[in-house]
């Protein structure tokens, strides 16, 4: 869009192990029909394939089709116990070569428990270096995410927003209690529900997302666009803050 | 570079939304509630900011069933209340809960008291936990039958109570009965699609929940046209800005779009009511 910049928080490409999916063709016609600048893309089947796989996959994708750099992509995590990821220093070394700038974790796929005892090694690296960690895998698991945030609770992260029915007795607590909270809003139709977080907590913490390719980019662009708050807050949570969030990341 | 994108295109019903907050039409929402729920946080469940919030986008009528009378036991009278003090946007529903007959006959009596603001009956079996087909519904059904009303019901694929092939039998059984199937039978959209086609033209799909969801309006419309397809957001649960945000964006044509948001509506109740 010429008047906004929007930065998906949240997509998905990559075939499934149940259907196919669009790749990255689809979801970058997707974005030019909606004017979404760029997007934070996940692998679909990242539970399936594997962490060290789904990175792996993802950079060989957006190196071969998306010429102009659009999309980033996020690379997931595993326990540092079983030596299937890097040391921390060489993986964040990796991370930035690959320019990759965003970490994600799939542990109910991948059957670890996600906890300090499996991810600190990881994830305490992650605070020092501002690396912004995308908790999608909890949706719906509010309880693992409470407890999992009482572990890691300076933690950069960026939690789901919900299923479509509204969660601010889940959300409202976590944005209060821990200040690297972040939500993206794909998911989140709570009426002018966003401009009552932002009022609240802050149009920082807020993130334009639209969970393609289960949501279409356009309606969460439309809910943001008329949600009440003024230009500046919605620029940056269409997309400043993910740009801000992405460019501080590995410092 | 990106190309000129769906908000920038001229004279289009997405660019008027993202430019002016609406369109050159009236919007019918036709599934909505009003009241607290005890299952989540809404901080606009009462008229005031539901209007509030629906006007902005130029909804004209907001059809509403009250919580109150779904869960409890009088809020018919509430929502008729709240009809007077709004009667140029509020319409209601009378909510109907079939494990308290008595109840249902007494509120079903008051039904024409409550005329013109009360627009048809809301069944919400998947709560209740009673099957569309059950004989608990009769009497509703048979008065909405008499008066060829509609009735709103909630529905969702593979639900035991208001499933596909339940609702596929209770339509059959009730051809005067104007049934809007609320959420389209959510999931089961081989269903939704019999539902249309296997009855006497007195079938309404309704999209609360879907807009948004990626391709999902497109498909309805190539299974069924759009002229069975009917608007609603569940409000105060569902943002209209996001709800018709996902009825332009679906790949339709304007003429389906205006179909969805207000002229299947016009069709059914007229220019005033």
């Amino acid at each position: 869009m010429k008047e906004l910049m929007f930065f998906d928080a949240c997509c998905r490409v990559g075939d499934g192990v149940e259907r196919p999916y669009p790749g990255i063709s689809g979801l970058l016609a997707d974005m030019d029909h909606f004017g979404v600048d760029r997007a934070l893309v996940q692998h679909n089947s990242a539970g399936f394939l594997g962490a060290e796989n789904a990175n792996r996959i993802l950079v060989q994708m957006l190196e071969k089709e998306d010429p102009e750099k659009r999309l980033e992509c996020v690379w997931n995590l595993l326990p540092s116990q079983c030596g299937e990821l890097p040391e921390p220093e060489a993986f964040f070394s990796s991370m930035k070569e690959n320019g990759v700038h965003a970490l994600t974790l799939d542990p109910f796929s991948h059957r670890y428990i996600p906890c300090r005892l499996t991810l600190g090694k990881y994830l305490d690296e992650a605070v020092k270096r501002k690396v912004p960690v995308f908790l999608n895998c909890f949706a719906g698991k509010w309880d693992d995410l409470y407890a999992f945030l009482r572990e890691f609770p300076d933690l950069y992260c960026v939690v789901h927003g919900g299923d479509k029915w509204g969660r601010d007795r889940h959300l409202r607590p976590l944005l209060e209690a821990y200040a690297g909270v972040h939500v993206e809003f794909s998911g989140y139709w709570v009426p002018e529900g966003i401009a009552d977080l932002a009022k609240l907590y802050g149009a920082k913490r807020l993130l334009y997302a639209s969970g393609f390719p289960r949501y279409n980019q356009g309606a969460s662009m439309l809910q943001l666009k008329h949600s009440g708050l003024d230009a500046q807050d919605i620029a940056l949570i269409a997309g400043k803050n993910l740009e801000t969030m992405l460019e501080e990341s590995l410092c | 570079m990106l190309k000129q994108c769906l908000w920038e295109k001229n004279n289009t019903i997405a660019q008027s939304f993202w430019q002016n907050g609406k369109a050159d039409f009236p919007i019918y929402d036709m599934h909505a509630h009003m009241g607290k729920h005890y299952a989540i946080y809404m901080a606009r469940c009462e008229a005031a900011d539901m209007i509030r919030h629906a006007e902005r986008i130029g909804v004209k009528r907001l059809c509403f069933s009250h919580y109150a009378a779904l869960y409890g036991t009088d809020g018919n009278e509430i929502a008729a209340e709240n009809c007077r003090q709004h009667p140029d946007i509020l319409r209601m529903y009378v909510g109907i809960n079939p494990n308290y007959p008595q109840l249902m006959r007494k509120e079903l009596a008051n039904f024409d008291k409550w005329r013109p603001y009360a627009i048809g009956l809301k069944f919400l079996a998947d709560y209740h936990k009673v099957k569309m087909t059950d004989p608990a519904y009769s009497y509703a059904l048979d008065f909405a039958s008499e008066r060829e009303l509609p009735v709103l019901c909630h529905t969702w694929g593979n639900s035991p109570f208001n499933g596909g092939p339940i609702m596929l039998e209770i339509i059959q059984r009730y051809p005067k009965v104007k049934f809007f199937l609320g959420h389209s039978i959510f999931g089961d959209w081989d269903s939704a699609e019999r539902c249309i086609k296997e009855n006497d033209g007195n079938v309404y799909l309704e999209l609360t929940a879907i807009p948004g969801e990626r391709g999902i309006i497109e498909d309805l419309v190539r299974r069924v046209g759009s002229e069975h397809i009917l608007y609603g957001t569940d409000l105060p649960w569902f943002d209209e800005y996001q709800a018709v945000g996902g009825v332009v964006s679906a790949d339709i044509s304007e003429d389906d779009v205006r179909n969805i948001l207000y002229r299947n509506a016009d069709n059914i109740f007229g220019k005033e009511w």
